[in-house]
């Protein structure tokens, strides 16, 4: 058996040599320059900082920057705070390899995120066994906290409140008596688009259920723009009163311009994963958005001096900010358990966060055993006037 | 004027132009739908030093270097024979050496040994996790790839299916999907690596008994077609796959054999050695295969089907063997990942993961196993590097620009690879020598419709 | 049996309610994949190679077009003859970057693979990796979120076919696609040009021994295939907005359609266009929307497993 391998030993031996330079080089981690007295500790945040979802993990990175910047300039507190930042792009298959490098760091004590629920199901064995809490400001799944994990914590109430939330507001609240519940297949989708559809029948109205893939234009979806026309003329020949999208606001936009074109006129409802400014940039022509309700977990914070220094930091506004307040809350309900820790260790911060109850400017932070947040308060909102804008607790 | 564009000298400057611009392009910030012009003006406007010696802005500093690279390409091309030629003449007696058989084996065995070290040497976290999830696991892709579009010389875009139904395979044996598992007894993962290799080659078998009497682009988009049939079965079948939901959790696996007993856990280096025992069995089995029979029959298919026919080889059989072999690999693969992660999501398996997995192959050599491991190895540790921190404008996003021109480049200056298998090379250049012979490159695609 | 046909009939009185609303829709998709196919049968013809990077070719159009939509219409929507005016720029714009793009792929990325006569192989790699690198880079420069095209025109309801609505949208669809498909068929059969093209299509070394110049022939195959792509891409933009990756799936729906009328086929191409959008329309009311693909790869795996030459077969070399 002859294996040619003159030039095998050289270009094999050169790329294991470029395997052990690469650490040298530096990983992109926290530089912790210690500080004179006080201890250094650093929280990360984990969740999307590129690709097509960038925008949402700004949103949320800079919060966590702000309430770590306002700790540490408090001078109040007996530790000094540090960023990490962590991006898993939100995608389940990358997020393992960076829990993994954020548990290694020695002075990582939590983290704030991740932000995508599938992401958090993929990276939360290695953070539960390494003790380190993981506070999500936006990770809406269901079966997160009843997976047995005692470091998951979140501070917005999951989709299994926001979709009977969302059914009880469309069909008592709104009196719609029919309903065309559209998934878009996704794990997130299909979940919100159950839960939806199950109350909205034990609130007795008439529910017709049907998944309209997303599209390649969005998700990696393979369905196309094109067969939406055909799943629009369905759900109008179907003569349900209202229509509730379990999905993204990407291929939300793609079919509400479907359905303006096939004559739908009753009233459309969605749910936080359509909620954003980018649905109605994303729908063709724009005024077929017009009027949607988007439900979300997430709150427009009413708190002017978090809106200021949310602008000062990350010049744009917090209105548009997605998470950005629920971000700024975990952060700062770390830092409150921090504060009544005399020694702190990543153990002794999940035990304190479990008892902790703090007042966060979105709403008052405490978990139940699980980790979910006590309360559930879900939010409506509506697009007026090409602006996404929230009109109360639902 | 269109005499100054024949001039070769000319046109190439403007080639170099052209080329630096695009990668000034790719290097470039981004753009965003409210600013499309950012990227570009930033591209060029942007202020870079000049090798740190004075502040200016980036065309010139690009400018700069396409000149050097214009001298450097006219100097080559005029005077490259005859530096190629002394360099051969030096290389001579170390090719010597190297030929020798046990110089071969010590060199394996050297390589052998360092691989069994790596985990020792490098000890951080997030290589040692991406170590096995992202090369690891890609080296099995690819190797098994290269037995279907190297070897066989057949293009399969759908490659990335196989990969799914290992996964799949394991989460169902260990009873983490909604199907009740086999013998309604949910299994340890072990015992789903020989189930999926075995579901994955009747999977090969039946995919490719249909349709790999096609011509090679018409095959290309079969087998694209049913990569996109799987993921989206799965993502739909929520009886059987728990759809876009993704499979519940899968158990790790672990070994219990009388005084023997090993579980496999969250950390990675177990998983990379279990890896590495596979990967070394996989390089011994197709390298066996590629010098036997069935190896000189795929050459054969490869260069002339039809004169392979008259000898008496069947195309199709050969063919259908190399996808079942290939697949083989996918399905370990597929069970490594399943095993290790919590679970599987349908949306793991596009079509540009088989893409990527073609980049390795194409990049480190078709036909090559070397040469594939090389070029595996390479991309996914440049990639796990780039990926992680930021480096000269790189946005993950971004990856695919650069494996698309790399595809490009590699066609256009090397197709047959960074370690070129010697036969390919053969077949490539005989093939661009050879205008009349036209049933060469026809061969290569498989029978003519 | 019994249960497969009470679900059949199920499923036609759904039918029979929306059939007419599916088939204009259905039409009108057909039309855009019919403008797509072209291109690839155009340059599988000349070249016997599928043209992998047409998607990108037909996402450049959309952009084009987007952009100029963007640039010239204001806050109001404009009528009439601005209207007109503004879809005939968008489809010229859509076309003309369509063809460059084109022109600068087959410059790029096949004439050397040509030169050095490289394998077939080669073509089909180097096509998919300028497809990524295409793609990606309009990701890169003009961000990976979908954006909706300011509308040139108010997309109310021309006339009613049997009670479905036959909205302004598909008007234009019609109106352009006949416009092209005529315009191409006489190019193709009656000018020189077109002389050229099914020339080369039919034996490339003859051609070149009567004088067809093969390099400029191969060039303006690209270009007007790329046209066609480009316009369709407008077109799609118009109704859809436009986002780095909407080329993909209407682009692989285009090849399934070329391969059903027969590949190589100009005629073909649209009538296969028609034919798989239609039937992908109406097969929403027997099919969940999930598999509508499926339906669609299921075509093209049929198609070529059981009659490759398609439809109207491979027809490019002679008189089409």
């Amino acid at each position: 058996m002859k294996l040619r391998l003159n030039k095998t030993v050289a270009a094999v031996a050169s790329s294991a040599l470029l395997l052990m330079a690469v650490p040298a080089v530096g990983i992109a981690s926290a530089s912790g320059a210690a500080s004179k007295a006080k201890p250094t500790y650093v929280i990360g945040y984990e969740g999307p900082l590129s690709g097509g979802n960038l925008q949402l993990g700004l949103n949320m990175v800079f919060a966590v920057e702000l309430a770590i910047n306002q700790a540490n300039a408090s001078g109040k507190n007996h530790f000094k705070l540090q960023l990490a930042k962590y991006d898993d792009q939100g995608d389940p298959t990358i997020s393992p390899t960076e829990a993994q490098s954020a548990v290694a760091n020695r002075k990582l004590i939590a983290i704030v995120g991740p932000a995508f629920s599938g992401a958090t199901a993929a990276a939360e064995p290695y953070y539960s066994k390494a003790h380190v809490a993981t506070v999500s400001p936006s990770a809406t799944r269901v079966t997160l906290a009843s997976s047995g994990w005692n470091n998951f914590f979140r501070v917005v109430a999951d989709d299994g409140v926001q979709g009977p939330a969302d059914a009880d507001y469309l069909v008592k609240t709104k009196g719609n008596k029919s309903v065309y519940v559209v998934s878009d297949g996704s794990s997130y989708g299909t979940g919100l688009a159950t839960a939806f559809a199950g109350q909205a029948s034990a609130d007795g109205a008439k529910v017709t259920s049907v998944t309209v893939p997303g599209t390649a234009q969005c998700t990696d979806g393979t369905a196309s723009a094109t067969e939406y026309s055909a799943a629009a003329t369905q759900a109008v020949a179907s003569g349900a009163k209202a229509m509730f999208y379990g999905g993204y606001y990407c291929d939300l936009g793609l079919f509400l311009g479907a359905l303006g074109s096939a004559g739908w006129t009753g009233p459309i409802m969605s749910g936080d994963g359509s909620d954003s400014s980018a649905l109605i940039t994303g729908t063709t022509p724009a005024s077929a958005a017009s009027g949607v309700l988007l439900s979300c977990a997430c709150a427009v914070s009413q708190n002017s001096s978090f809106n200021r220094a949310f602008q000062n930091l990350a010049n744009f506004s917090s209105s548009n900010a997605t998470y950005a307040p629920e971000s700024y809350d975990a952060t700062n309900v770390i830092i409150a358990a921090m504060k009544k820790l005399k020694r702190i260790t990543r153990s002794a911060l999940v035990a304190e966060l479990h008892k902790i109850s703090f007042k966060g400017i979105t709403k008052r932070i405490k978990f139940q055993n699980d980790g979910n947040i006590a309360g559930a308060a879900i939010y409506v909102n509506q697009v007026t006037n090409g602006k996404v804008v929230q009109l109360g607790l639902e | 004027m269109k005499e100054l564009f024949a001039k070769t000298y000319v046109r190439r400057l403007l080639i170099t132009l052209g080329v630096v611009a695009t990668v000034e392009l790719m290097t470039g910030p981004p753009g965003s739908n409210t600013a499309p012009t950012a990227g570009f003006r930033g591209s060029f406007a942007e202020s870079a030093s000049f090798f740190g010696l004075f502040k200016t802005q980036r065309w010139v500093l690009f400018l700069f270097i396409a000149l050097v690279a214009w001298g450097i390409a006219s100097f080559w091309i005029n005077k490259g024979p005859m530096v190629r030629a002394t360099v051969s003449r030096a290389l001579v007696t170390p090719r010597h050496i190297t030929a020798k058989r046990p110089v071969r084996w010590g060199a394996l065995g050297a390589l052998l040994v360092v691989a069994v070290l790596l985990p020792r040497i490098e000890t951080s976290a997030f290589w040692q996790a991406a170590m096995v999830e992202q090369i690891a696991v890609y080296v099995l892709l690819a190797i098994g790839l290269n037995v279907v579009v190297g070897f066989a010389g057949l293009l399969d875009l759908g490659y990335v299916a196989f990969y799914a139904i290992g996964a799949y395979t394991t989460a169902w044996v260990t009873g983490a999907l909604p199907l009740p598992p086999l013998f309604h007894h949910a299994l340890n993962p072990f015992w789903s690596i020989p189930i999926a290799i075995l579901l994955v080659m009747v999977a090969g078998i039946l995919l490719g008994a249909p349709t790999l009497r096609l011509r090679g682009d018409y095959l290309a988009i079969v087998t694209l077609g049913f990569g996109e049939i799987v993921t989206i079965f799965a993502n739909n079948l929520y009886g059987i796959t728990n759809g876009s939901l993704g499979s519940n959790p899968i158990p790790h696996p672990s070994i219990q054999l009388g005084p023997v007993k090993y579980v496999w856990g969250l950390k990675p280096v177990p998983y990379y050695y279990l890896a590495l025992g596979f990967i070394v069995l996989f390089l011994v089995i197709f390298s066996l295969l590629e010098h036997s029979r069935v190896g000189r029959a795929w050459t054969a298919i490869r260069e002339d089907e039809v004169a392979a026919e008259s000898v008496g080889i069947n195309p199709l059989k050969y063919k259908v063997m190399a996808f079942a072999i290939g697949a083989a690999s996918a399905g370990f693969a597929g069970v490594l990942t399943a095993s290790q992660s919590n679970n599987i999501f349908p949306a793991s398996f596009t079509l540009t993961f088989s893409i990527n997995i073609l980049v390795l192959v194409i990049l480190g050599g078709m036909g090559s196993i070397a040469g594939v491991v090389l070029g595996a190895i390479l991309i996914q540790t440049v990639t796990e590097y780039l990926n992680n921190g930021q480096h000269w404008g790189y946005q993950p996003s971004d990856l695919y620009i650069y494996l698309g021109a790399l595809l490009i480049v590699m066609m256009i200056f090397r197709p047959a690879g960074l370690i070129p298998s010697k036969r390919r090379k053969r077949e490539i250049l005989l093939s661009e020598a050879d205008h009349e012979n036209a049933h060469l490159d026809e061969a290569l695609l498989g029978d003519d419709v | 049996m019994g249960a497969f046909g009470h679900y059949v009939a199920a499923h036609f009185d759904t039918l029979k309610l929306e059939f007419w609303a599916l088939f204009v829709g259905g039409v009108a998709n057909g039309l855009l994949y019919g403008m797509i196919a072209v291109g690839y049968t155009l340059v599988y013809g000349v070249l016997r190679l599928i043209n992998f990077a047409h998607s990108e070719i037909f996402m450049s159009g959309g952009f084009a077009g987007y952009f100029v939509m963007k640039a010239l219409v204001g806050t109001s929507v404009p009528t009439g003859a601005a209207s007109v005016g503004l879809i005939i720029l968008g489809i010229v714009a859509g076309g003309v970057v369509g063809s460059v793009m084109a022109f600068v792929l087959e410059r790029v990325a096949y004439r050397p693979l040509r030169k050095r006569n490289a394998p077939k192989l080669a073509y089909l790699i180097s096509a998919i990796g300028a497809s990524y690198f295409l793609f990606n880079m309009a990701g890169k420069e003009f961000g990976h979120l979908a954006v909706s095209t300011p509308q040139p025109y108010i997309n109310h309801a021309v006339f009613h076919i049997f009670g479905a609505p036959v909205l302004m949208y598909y008007v234009i669809i019609l109106i352009a696609g006949v416009v092209m498909f005529v315009a191409l068929d006489r190019l193709v059969a009656k000018t020189r040009l077109g002389r050229g093209i099914r020339a080369v299509a039919q034996d490339v070394e003859t051609a070149s021994l009567m004088g067809v110049n093969i390099d400029r022939t191969i060039a303006i195959t690209f270009i007007v295939g790329g046209a066609l792509g480009g316009a369709a891409g407008f077109l799609f933009a118009m109704g859809t907005g436009v986002v780095y990756t909407m080329g993909f799936v209407p682009a692989l729906k285009a090849f399934t359609a070329a391969v059903l009328g027969g590949i190589g086929n100009l005629r073909g191409a649209m009538i296969g266009g028609l034919i798989l959008g239609v039937f992908e329309s109406l097969c929403v009311v027997f099919v969940q929307a999930a598999y509508i693909d499926v339906v669609a790869f299921g075509i093209l795996v049929l198609v070529l497993l059981v009659r490759p030459t398609g439809i109207l077969g491979e027809r490019l070399g002679r008189s089409a």
